[in-house]
């Protein structure tokens, strides 16, 4: 038997569905530029008819909006997270190299090559006035010019690698503050779906804090499903990975840490670098998103001692090294190791035992041999004198030992020099003033192809700043296509879950319409009560 | 597929952006005049313009050795044949005293002028460039003889100064003093060299009015000539081969800067042209999204 106001009821859910419906859509406008924002939609039907008894057909009883979707494709969002990752790696190496590439400056009027130049053009004009206190002082000038360029090259790569480092330290306590707010939107996201409803809004927070997650560092997502609640759904659980150890799951959460070294993985390093763990301990291997780049480019040696397999900027600092020991060897004793065995052979033929410039005399009565061009600087900033440099050391294999002392950052002109350029070491035999042996033999040096396994002094840069352009274009080339990826996937989310204006406001026409027609519904209905009510059996 | 007012607005930020990237390279192009400013631009061009400069500067700076080379050998030159003419003059000198119509008045007369020829060619002996003395070998800031005619210094023939001239290539500008004043052997300290020696002996011949010994001296000043000839010719040798490179090196010195040039720097109408172009993609992609950007459904309702 039907009510006597059915009719009215129906209408009146008519009003309410058109009503609720128009709410989904005025949110939907509202929010059509809010970041992350899935567009929402009701899910309605008819409410559940009722049956005739003489079996006349079922009777439909009104509309029902008996939920409110949220429309996303979740598979786009890992799609985006795994790309999104291999993005912020290459975007910081990107950057990263570029700022290398600055700090090398080349090719340029004021880079390596033009400073090496700049030397070798004094030691020529020396060679043709020796005696002048002029070009004396010029070379000594040069040399001192040479020395600071890498002293200041090296000090930069230093400071990079320490910059490196504090940006790892902000983007760990980012990735923490990222993990907790995580945890507490799991919790309020569960709770509120216990009754069966999707928690829209928080569910985009999170997964706008997932794709910045994403970014910084390799993660792993899924909503792993652990039972069934009570009314019949599943209980599915959250759970991000970091290379397979749970960063979050559910409601625990595990921070990570830094620990500085106490040893240091290259000795290029500057000492007290972090590490990055896992805050209880266990170890961890980033191997993506941002943190992974700078982790290559602080610590990648091209993977000696164990170092990421990249040239990153201890491999720099290890090349520039490599460079100033060999040259000031083979400026200073003319020893070249044309076998490459690592040690020095007076006996063999060509002898790899050449003049250098402890072997030549300067001007003046009191000149001697055994002064060196090249040193390095002492404890307290201050170029050391030959002697000191050479502490008593008299066959090649233990003066050869010195030389690896020097680095680029201590690369000096000696004190000897230093306080009188009259022994630059010009002459082949004391006091002939006009005498260029000497110094022909090191002039000789910079066109000598047997100084490093790459060549000539400015092969061997020539062939680092190279490495570095490559790397350099190769890590630009990479970002823009990975940029490209995730843009294309972005795109598809959007297209998937963003708001379209002409979409909603189509909608919203058709929503009011049936708003519309049910309040006309609900005058007639009325009306025919009056009728009813009021003027029947009158 | 599906199009969201986000999607559009998104899209058409990246591209003009990537527009905008991309005129911003043309400009700095333009504007730098150059093909890379860093070496990720192009490694290849920047790995060639590297070494381009290395090649460059070192022949300019051995174009500088030999032109300055050429300036030694001038002087020694100049130098050189002012000997020749003392040398002449003292063999005219000696056919003169030699002769039977010579009177002791007349040789003693010649013996003034011989002597003043020898102060003559010591002062040559000890000529300079730009305050070095020439003919002392590697010991450029001694006087290589004494007022009397002696060495002052030891001088080895092996002290020839070497100019680096090119890669491996070096030339040896100067003559040492045992060669002119000692007939090719050493000059030694203290002791007399064989051309100064000959004046000597004939000033002495003259004084005594010995006319078989003028004669003799005839012979020796013929001797002196010869060596002479022979060390102006490899002075002139040198010199010419020298001109030589200086002229193949000045070449270089044009095609290498044409090469790195060719490497380097951009082509301007090309680069002007691309960056126009740019542009006019630039103001389309702008003009495109606003029309885009601007309408919706919402215009159209009333």
């Amino acid at each position: 038997m039907k009510s006597s106001f059915f009719g009215f009821n129906v209408a009146v859910s008519g009003l309410y569905t058109a009503q609720r419906n128009l709410d989904v859509i005025n949110n939907n406008i509202s929010n059509i530029n809010t970041p992350g924002y899935s567009r929402q939609q009701t899910v309605q039907k008819a409410s559940r008819p009722m049956s005739m008894y003489n079996g006349t057909g079922m009777v439909g009883t009104g509309s029902e909006v008996i939920g409110v979707k949220r429309v996303r494709d979740e598979y786009l969002d890992s799609m985006y997270w795994s790309e999104n990752m291999n993005f912020g790696e290459w975007e910081t190496k990107k950057t990263l190299l570029s700022d290398l590439e600055v700090t090398f400056n080349e090719p340029s009027n004021s880079g390596f090559n033009k400073i090496m130049d700049e030397f070798f053009s004094s030691l020529q004009e020396l060679a043709k006035d020796p005696s002048s206190e002029a070009m004396r002082a010029l070379v000594k000038e040069r040399g001192v010019t040479l020395a600071r360029y890498f002293n200041d090259l090296a000090t930069r790569l230093e400071t990079l690698q320490m910059d490196i480092n504090d940006r790892i330290e902000t983007t760990v306590e980012r990735i923490n503050s990222i993990g907790a707010q995580i945890q507490q939107l799991n919790r309020q996201i569960y709770t509120m779906e216990l009754d069966g409803n999707t928690a829209n809004e928080l569910r985009d927070q999170r997964t706008l804090l997932i794709d910045e997650l994403s970014k910084l560092v390799n993660i792993d997502v899924s909503e792993v499903v652990v039972g069934t609640l009570p009314n019949g759904q599943a209980d599915s659980r959250m759970v991000i990975t970091i290379s397979g150890k749970a960063f979050i799951d559910h409601y625990s959460f595990s921070k990570l840490a830094l620990e500085q070294r106490d040893t240091k993985l290259n000795p290029e390093d500057v000492p007290n670098l972090y590490d990055v763990v896992w805050e209880d301990g266990n170890t961890l291997k980033i191997k993506g998103g941002v943190l992974r780049g700078y982790l290559d480019v602080r610590d990648g040696n091209a993977g000696d001692n164990g170092s990421p397999v990249y040239n990153g900027v201890p491999h720099y600092i290890k090349k520039l090294n490599q460079f100033v020991q060999t040259f000031a060897m083979a400026f200073n004793e003319g020893y070249i190791d044309l076998d490459n065995d690592g040690s020095i052979d007076p006996g063999k033929n060509p002898a790899e035992d050449g003049l250098g410039h402890a072997d030549g005399y300067g001007t003046g009565a009191t000149a001697t041999q055994g002064i060196r061009f090249f040193t390095m600087l002492g404890e307290d900033n201050k170029s050391i004198s030959s002697t000191d440099f050479i502490n008593g050391a008299s066959n090649p294999q233990d003066i050869v030992a010195r030389y690896s002392n020097i680095t680029a950052k201590n690369f000096a002109v000696s004190s000897d020099i230093l306080e009188d350029f009259n022994k630059i070491a010009t002459s082949g035999a004391p006091n002939e003033a006009g005498n260029i042996e000497n110094l022909n033999a090191l002039i000789k040096l910079r066109t000598n192809d047997q100084m490093f396994v790459e060549g000539a002094p400015e092969d061997f840069m020539k062939s680092v700043i190279t490495t570095m352009g490559v790397n350099s274009q190769q890590a630009k080339r990479f970002s823009a296509n990975k940029e490209m990826i995730v843009e294309q996937i972005d795109n598809r989310r959007l297209s998937e879950s963003g708001v379209l204006l002409d979409e909603e406001v189509t909608n919203m026409v058709r929503h009011q319409q049936a708003y519309s027609a049910a309040a006309q519904m609900i005058n007639t209905m009325s009306e025919i009560y009056d009728i009813l009510i009021n003027r029947v059996g009158l | 597929m599906r199009i969201t007012n986000n999607m559009i607005i998104n899209n058409m930020i990246s591209n003009i952006g990537r527009n905008l990237a991309r005129m911003e390279g043309y400009q700095q192009k333009m504007a730098t005049g150059k093909k890379i400013s860093v070496p990720s631009d192009d490694p290849v061009v920047a790995a060639r313009a590297l070494k381009l400069r290395t090649d460059v500067s070192m022949l300019e700076q051995y174009k500088t050795n030999v032109e300055d080379a050429m300036s030694w050998l001038e002087i020694t030159e100049s130098s050189l044949k002012n000997v020749g003419e003392i040398l002449q003059r003292a063999r005219e000198l000696a056919v003169q005293g030699s002769s039977d119509t010579a009177t002791t008045e007349d040789t003693q007369k010649i013996a003034d002028e011989i002597e003043q020829l020898k102060v003559q060619l010591i002062q040559i002996g000890n000529a300079t460039y730009a305050g070095r003395y020439i003919f002392s070998g590697f010991k450029t800031d001694t006087k290589l003889l004494n007022d009397d005619g002696t060495f002052a210094i030891d001088v080895s023939n092996s002290e020839s100064i070497m100019y680096e001239l090119g890669i491996g290539d070096t030339i040896n500008v100067n003559v040492t003093a045992g060669q002119l004043f000692n007939d090719g052997s050493d000059a030694e300290a203290t002791k007399v060299g064989k051309l100064i020696q000959n004046m000597i002996d004939f000033i002495d011949a003259l004084k005594a009015g010995d006319k078989s010994q003028i004669s003799g001296c005839i012979t020796k000043f013929d001797d002196d000539i010869n060596n002479l000839l022979a060390i102006r010719s490899s002075v002139g040798a040198r010199y010419n081969r020298l001109e030589l490179t200086l002229d193949r090196l000045e070449n270089d010195i044009l095609n290498f800067s044409e090469l790195m040039s060719k490497n380097e720097d951009v082509d301007q109408a090309e680069n002007i042209m691309l960056l126009k172009n740019e542009e006019n993609v630039y103001k389309a992609s702008l003009s495109a999204g606003a029309s885009i950007m601007q309408i919706s459904l919402i215009d159209f309702l009333h």
